[in-house]
């Protein structure tokens, strides 16, 4: 019987190859001694889990509905009463009372109520999957369409990339709140789409410089010049040569923006201005400072939520860039 | 030299042109304008189209779009920045009466953020590692993700908590007037924009510190004998503050989104609050105004920020 042997193939020295299956366990150690060298970026991919985890679930884990308003039974609702009596005493007229501003812990709301008698706490989760839907969903849009006119710009060169940066420039000229403003109102009551979309715009410009920079620093390389002396097209070079070594800039103006379109969904929440029916922690912050002086809980709360999202996003952001590429550190 | 500067104002001016256009297209792509406000809120008879209709042609919004563009740009090339629909006076005047304010908070609020943030940055670079460092680090990755708005929340709440002073809503305190009163109204909005602009810049700063101090230039002035303090501020720190310049546009940017929330917290008759009750009322002349000055202040902090470049780097030279 004879068996012919197959040479096994050697990888060479100094290759890695990354198709090659990891194990769970060796995953997990690798995760541990990143986690470990990088501690703050380890709280963040915590935080982002955590959040993640709430945006996701948030219909099963929520206790109630955040618009139902919670009242009990009025005892001192008399059905009998006259209009003197009521206007002595208002409180005889309605047979239910709302349970407004009750305290957090202290009944049956975890994070008390709201000046409706709202679950802030079915709030809160509510409005998780909202911030999150916003951040990412504006950070993509921002990539893809920023990384796209960036390549555009920074590959050819010229007067297309003079046009095209001193129209990014006139994007950054505007201070970002005033854009988002006048985005967002071209609806009456801005749709969560048109948020998004507006939070994209805005990052679109920053997307454009970082990737155009990043563009020209790959498109000088050897391999480059090999394509195209074998007569590859524009595109194909573009797409095949120039892109995939980009890929992690790209990768890291995508997470670690995310924090700051949430945080500026939460500022046009606050003024009014974030879409319309639905429950956003930029609006319960708002919402909470009627009675700031004796019921802070609404606004301390929403604010908090916004903060620790925002950095949970920051942190892993700023963990996956110095992973990735630390040249783009202080950008 | 005087090349690069020349070149730099055409383009600006170009910069200038796109920011008008987009202003121009976003205004009126927005379904309401003046007349249908103004229409709705005097108005109560049954049908409004012909009030709106009359409106627009008293205003002059039913011109076509190409030739109110046109007339738009013509205004701005003689320096007219149009005038108000409701108020009826034109926008430089109603500007002049708020930019005091406005620059009155805007210079505190960057004052404490460089008060803030340069120290800080400093003095948690010199200790890295410690729990100085550690804490210091704490506090701007802290104010980076607060939203400013939380930060005037908390702060108002420890005023009130803590009974600190009493906010007088009423009137127009300012500095020169009645400087107490200003005082009072003024700290919060100022430490909270302090803490928002600042807490990037603390960030900055340190890592370009730490960065710096590795240089070979500040082994040399060591080694001269050069006292430490001497080290830290003329070699160090003026070197680090290159990449916080860098981002001074984007600070300015941040500072007047601030100030539009802040001023509209605080009912501060200010600019921002100006701008933001423009938008709501669809009064856009006004609007369209004050957004060119505030991008004209923009593109020109960018065109000093490079021309200081040279100025703080002999190294770098223009053409």
């Amino acid at each position: 019987m004879t068996q012919t042997q197959q040479p096994a193939a050697l990888p060479a020295a100094g290759y890695t190859d990354f198709r090659r299956r990891r194990s769970v366990g060796s995953t997990l150690r690798r995760a541990g001694a990143l986690a470990r060298r990088n501690k703050l970026g380890a709280v963040g991919v915590i935080l982002v889990l955590l959040i993640l985890f709430v945006a996701i679930f948030s219909p099963l884990i929520k206790r109630y509905d955040d618009t139902e308003s919670f009242q009990t039974a009025n005892p001192d609702f008399n059905p009998t009463a006259n209009p003197f009596e009521i206007a002595a005493n208002p409180g005889l007229a309605s047979p239910y009372i709302l349970d407004r501003w009750e305290s957090p812990l202290g009944s049956d709301h975890w994070l008390g109520t709201d000046q409706f008698g709202r679950d802030i706490y079915s709030r809160i989760v509510v409005g998780a999957r909202l911030a999150v839907l916003i951040g990412v969903g504006a950070s993509l849009i921002a990539v893809i369409s920023g990384s796209i006119v960036g390549l555009v710009s920074g590959y050819f060169g010229g007067k297309i990339d003079l046009v095209i940066q001193r129209f990014v420039d006139a994007i950054q000229a505007f201070p970002g709140l005033v854009l988002l403003m006048l985005i967002v109102s071209i609806m009456d009551r801005p749709s969560l789409t048109l948020m998004i979309v507006a939070l994209g715009f805005l990052g679109f410009a920053t997307s454009v410089r970082i990737v155009r920079s990043s563009v020209l620093g790959v498109s000088q390389a050897a391999f480059v010049e090999a394509a195209r002396s074998y007569g590859a097209t524009d595109i194909r070079i573009m797409l095949q040569h120039v892109l995939p070594n980009i890929l992690a800039p790209i990768l890291v103006v995508f997470s670690i923006s995310i924090g700051a379109y949430i945080l500026a969904e939460a500022s046009l929440s606050f003024l009014g201005l974030g879409p319309a029916d639905k429950t956003t922690w930029g609006k319960m912050v708002n919402a909470g400072r009627v009675a700031l002086d004796l019921h802070p809980w609404e606004s301390v709360i929403s604010g908090a939520a916004i903060t620790l999202a925002v950095l949970g996003f920051n942190l892993a952001g700023d963990a996956i860039r110095d992973e990735l590429d630390p040249r783009l550190r202080g950008r | 030299m005087t090349n690069y500067i020349i070149r730099r104002l055409l383009l600006n001016l170009l910069v200038l042109w796109f920011v008008a256009s987009l202003v121009f297209i976003g205004t009126h792509a927005l379904p309401s304008d003046f007349a249908q406000k103004r229409v709705a809120s005097t108005f109560t008879g049954q049908d409004q189209t012909e009030a709106i209709a009359s409106a627009r042609r008293e205003l002059g919004l039913d011109k076509p779009l190409a030739r109110q563009y046109v007339e738009f740009m013509g205004e701005l090339a003689r320096g007219d920045l149009g005038t108000s629909l409701e108020t009826q006076e034109s926008t430089w005047a109603e500007l002049g009466r708020r930019v005091p304010t406005t620059l009155e908070l805007g210079s505190i609020i960057v004052f404490v953020t460089f008060a803030l943030s340069i120290p800080i940055g400093v003095i948690s670079a010199a200790k890295q590692n410690t729990w100085i460092d550690l804490s210091l680090r704490a506090v701007s990755i802290l104010g980076v993700a607060m939203p400013v708005f939380f930060v005037a929340i908390l702060l108002s709440l420890l005023v009130v908590r803590f009974s600190l002073f009493e906010i007088d809503v009423v009137g127009h305190p300012h500095l020169w007037t009645d400087p107490e009163a200003a005082v009072k109204l003024y700290v919060i909005p100022a430490i909270a924009g302090g803490i928002s602009g600042g807490a990037g810049i603390m960030r900055i700063l340190r890592s370009q510190m730490l960065e710096v101090m590795r240089q070979d230039y500040i082994r040399t002035a060591r080694a001269k004998g050069l006292h430490d303090s001497r080290i830290w501020v003329r070699h160090a720190l003026k070197n680090a503050m290159l990449p916080v310049l860098t981002v001074m546009g984007l600070t300015i940017s941040g500072i007047v989104g601030g100030q539009i929330i802040l001023e509209t917290m605080f009912n501060i008759d200010g600019v921002g609050r100006f701008l933001f009750s423009r938008l709501n009322a669809r009064d856009f002349p006004p609007f369209q105004g004050t957004v060119l000055v505030t991008a004209f202040i923009i593109v020109t902090v960018n065109l000093a920020v490079d021309l200081t470049y040279a100025w703080i780097d002999p190294r770098i030279r223009y053409t």
